[in-house]
């Protein structure tokens, strides 16, 4: 199993499947509660932040290109302090794993399925997700290979046959709120988007082929996923308005709704809501192959699918009863997933940088290190 | 997936030689010096059974050498046997002036081979095991007294079926041969299409009790030798009593025991053997039935008729196409109609949908048990048709049309809706060219459908993320079961889903053989050069 190596284009699809994950259901309302029309001038300056995320995230892993992640904190911070925040970051892959679970069966139930339990909504998605992690990363890649052809060419639908309603003067006028408000809503967006993907490097340059190609194809696929949300975005002002966009839960949703053509196909949003929900399942099963690929390695066990059943029976029972209601889950959004992401994502990371800095000498002689050009 | 791979070991590991089986010659097994223990031994051991035919004849100048023939009645031809065998053994050894003395040497032995016995095929035999083998495969024995070495003399003779059209998979245009019973006439047909020294054939015996001939046929060079010797191997695995057909075979070296869909091909077409050993691939030809199986074996490979390489490019890619959609339709249309009455009425548009609410107002059941009624009475509708003497198969048109369509919905049983539903699938899983992948489709249909009744089309997704995560864990012989599209291969392409031009198509299948030069560029432009000459015409 560990022969089967990630092609450069498979990882590209991850990454932009990764990228545009739940946000493409939620970003545009959260952007424009802050910043209105400016929205998706936030969305932009967000994935260009990715950007620069990307490569510090690249650099790091690239040092030793053999290793996951997690044996790379081992090796920089020692036995003890690299297991600790190796914990710490499958913690984190698992919570959001979780969340974003809960995420999707809130909108699930509050916006087509009422009457069904939530327990089986999660249970339907969980399943799956164990099943794409028991057949290994390959068999993932190669179905988002797949998936990615029907992501676009519903997206292409959505975006064309919305395009008779766009009114470009909703966008009008630019620039009004102040930078300091946008730069923040991008920070925000990168956190969801960019920082979170610290768990592609349980897969990163250990499990693909072409090291190379992928780093390129990873700042790619941030960047085609970043276009995917800052279209959607514009979309939902360009239709909606900043105002009716800012007031909605899911805005994305209530745009699909909209659809009209001909006075034939209308009200198609149950269809569209594939969109995120493909997204939203290959996001998920990352998080959860990061965490329990990560807590196989933390555990020296040398196969990591005995685990995968105890933690999706952790991970479902958290999402069940993580968030007790829509606000809840906001607030965590907004304020705590922040600050865990920043903490796991950019802080250890960057101390990481800094030991390895200091120790530089020793590690040229480890022969896991090579020089990453 | 693990577990299933133990399992798989488990299959293939040769058991131990049962002890119950009675061993008829314990002390040895090679053949004796005397005639008369040699035959007694072989009566014995076929349990005196009156179709082997025993006969001892005195040849020679005094007639001082006894010779012990013995066949199988039915399975020899009688015609060579009297006519060349035993005419030059009784009579003309007499008239020519071949000297046959008994000696203790196997002077006689050669002799009676490079002189007496005037037939193509003839080995020596010394042990009991070959020549029971050979003697129930129809070949002829003689033995000659005072010698533990015999002959075996090849002369099987079997009518057969003959060449006919194949039935399973028919064609409007291109060759109207199909495979049949006979191995031999079988290799011959696929030998006759490629006419290169470069077509090899490995040749087995599979079953202990059976010894069914089985034949791999690659073409060296172009097939990959890894893919030949796993497929040398695994049939080499098989410890089995009998092998009656190449399904048997087939489940014994499919990759993935426990999947819905098929990883090795199979066709009773030379053409489509040919082309798949062109390509590549490995046949496997078992004695005793029409059906070749052909490895590696890809998704796609389900949804192509040899008859898309005979039709022109455009309609055959349409076609192909087509083959797609009717397969998305047979499996997920009763689900999605399902989830649409159920779940999601917002969908369909009012004009349709009061229309469909009118004509539920009387059904008395919610649609997936509507579905499911309709959908098990087609199937059990189908199955009988498949079974039963041909002459009543009219009566049962009738009954399935008339009394399960126009009556059930007269008697407001089922909605008229429901009925075109469940036709358009019917009619839709008879699209895919083989059988195999439009059964899997049949089974998904209700998987589908289940899953539309209780999570919508959510949960039509969900299944749809399962079904393509399964097809994509699949491989056929090593190659991954979705390529060219998973992993993606863009010169895949040419050849998947549609089909390019036969002169675009200058590469084999990069999964299936590394040799991929398939034709250097052929000029396919005349309009110039025919321009041309018109131009020095005039």
């Amino acid at each position: 199993m560990q022969t089967d190596k990630v092609t450069p284009f498979q990882f590209l699809v991850l990454v932009i499947f990764f990228t545009v994950g739940s946000s493409i259901l939620y970003i545009p309302s959260t952007l424009t509660i802050a910043v209105k029309q400016d929205a998706w001038i936030a969305a932009l300056i967000g994935n260009l932040l990715g950007l620069v995320v990307i490569w510090f995230f690249t650099t790091i892993s690239l040092w030793f290109p053999k290793l996951t992640y997690i044996e790379i904190n081992e090796k920089i911070f020692g036995k003890f302090l690299g297991k600790s925040i190796s914990i710490l970051f499958v913690l984190m892959t698992l919570l959001y794993a979780s969340a974003l679970i809960a995420q999707s069966s809130i909108f699930l139930i509050t916006q087509m399925y009422p009457e069904t339990p939530i327990t089986f909504i999660n249970l339907l998605l969980v399943i799956i997700v164990v099943m794409a992690v028991r057949l290994g990363i390959q068999t993932i890649a190669r179905s988002a290979e797949i998936f990615i052809f029907i992501f676009f060419f519903l997206f292409i639908v959505l975006a064309v046959s919305i395009s008779p309603q766009i009114d470009v003067t909703n966008l009008e006028p630019f620039f009004q709120t102040k930078l300091s408000s946008i730069l923040s809503s991008s920070f925000k967006l990168t956190a969801v988007s960019t920082v979170n993907s610290i768990a592609l490097f349980m897969i990163f340059p250990a499990f693909v082929n072409e090291i190379k190609k992928c780093r390129k194809n990873f700042y790619l696929g941030s960047l085609i996923g970043g276009a995917v949300i800052v279209s959607i975005t514009m979309l939902c002002i360009f239709v909606l308005g900043s105002n009716t966009t800012a007031r909605q839960v899911y805005p994305s949703y209530t745009l699909a709704k909209v659809i009209n053509v001909g006075d034939f196909i209308t009200r198609i949003e149950a269809l569209m809501a594939t969109l995120w929900t493909l997204a939203l399942f290959f996001k998920v099963t990352l998080y959860f192959y990061a965490g329990v690929f990560g807590l196989s390695k933390i555990l020296n066990i040398k196969e990591y699918r005995v685990l995968t059943f105890p933690v999706a029976a952790i991970v479902l029972f958290l999402s069940i009863i993580i968030f007790p209601n829509i606000l809840y889950q906001t607030i965590f959004d907004e304020k705590n997933a922040i600050v865990i992401t920043t903490i796991v994502g950019l802080f250890c990371p960057l101390l990481a940088t800094i030991v390895f800095l200091l120790r530089k000498k020793k590690f040229k002689k480890d022969p896991d290190y090579a020089n990453s050009n | 997936m693990n577990l299933f791979k133990k399992n798989r070991k488990i299959v293939i590991q040769p058991s131990p030689p049962s002890k119950s089986e009675p061993k008829s010659m314990p002390e040895s097994n090679s053949l004796r010096l005397k005639l008369e223990e040699n035959l007694q031994h072989i009566k014995s051991s076929v349990g005196e059974s009156s179709d082997i035919v025993f006969r001892e004849i005195k040849i020679g100048n005094e007639g001082n050498i006894k010779v012990g023939i013995i066949y199988t009645e039915g399975l020899s031809d009688s015609v060579t046997l009297q006519q060349i065998i035993m005419e030059t053994l009784m009579l003309e050894i007499k008239e020519s002036d071949i000297d046959l003395e008994l000696t203790s040497d196997s002077a006689v032995l050669t002799t009676l081979k490079d002189f007496a016995l005037t037939v193509g095929e003839l080995t020596e035999v010394s042990d009991f095991d070959q020549l029971f083998t050979r003697l129930l495969s129809g070949d002829v024995i003689v033995l000659v007294d005072g010698f533990s070495t015999g002959f075996i003399i090849g002369n099987k003779s079997w009518e057969g079926r003959g060449v006919t059209e194949p039935t399973a998979q028919t064609v409007i245009r291109g060759p109207r041969e199909g495979f049949s019973e006979n191995i031999r006439l079988n290799t011959a047909l696929v030998r006759r299409i490629i006419k290169d020294e470069n077509l090899w054939m490995i040749t087995k015996e599979v079953g202990r009790r059976t010894k069914t001939n089985v034949a791999i046929m690659y073409i060296n060079g172009v097939a990959e030798k890894d893919a030949v010797d796993e497929v040398t191997n695994r049939i080499g695995r098989i410890d089995i009593d009998g092998i009656l057909e190449s399904a048997n075979i087939e489940e014994f070296i499919q990759d993935s025991q426990f999947t819905l869909f098929p990883t090795v091909f199979n066709t009773e077409r030379p053409d489509t053997v040919a082309a798949g050993l062109l390509e590549g691939r490995i046949a496997i030809l078992v004695d005793g039935t029409p059906f070749v199986l052909l490895v590696p074996a890809l998704f796609v490979q389900f949804f192509q008729s040899s008859e898309d390489y005979y039709q022109r490019a455009v309609m055959a890619s349409l076609i192909r196409l087509l083959r797609f959609v009717a397969y998305g339709i047979s499996i997920l249309v009763p689900a999605l109609y399902i989830a649409l009455i159920t779940f999601h009425h917002e969908i369909i548009p009012p004009a349709l949908l009061v229309s469909l609410a009118a004509q539920r107002e009387g059904v008395p059941f919610p649609a997936f048990v509507e579905a499911i009624i309709m959908e098990i009475t087609f199937e059990i509708l189908r199955e009988a048709g498949l079974r039963m003497p041909r002459a009543i198969g009219s009566a049962m048109s009738i009954v399935g049309a008339f009394v399960i369509g126009t009556a059930a919905v007269e008697a407001g049983i089922i909605s008229a809706a429901m009925v075109i539903v469940v036709s358009i699938t019917a009619i839709s899983s008879f699209v895919p060219p083989t059988y195999d992948i439009a059964i899997a489709g049949r089974i998904l249909r209700f998987v589908f459908m289940g899953i539309a009744a209780s999570f919508g089309l959510y949960g039509i997704l969900i299944g749809v993320i399962a079904l393509v995560l399964h097809l994509c864990s699949l491989s056929s012989f090593g190659v991954p079961y979705m390529s060219p599209f998973a992993p993606f291969n863009l010169a895949g392409q040419k050849d998947s889903v549609v089909r390019f031009p036969i002169w675009k198509l200058l590469t084999r299948p990069s999964e299936i053989s590394k040799n991929r030069i398939r034709q250097r560029a052929t000029k396919v432009n005349f309009k110039k050069s025919s321009h041309s000459k018109r131009s020095q015409d005039g």
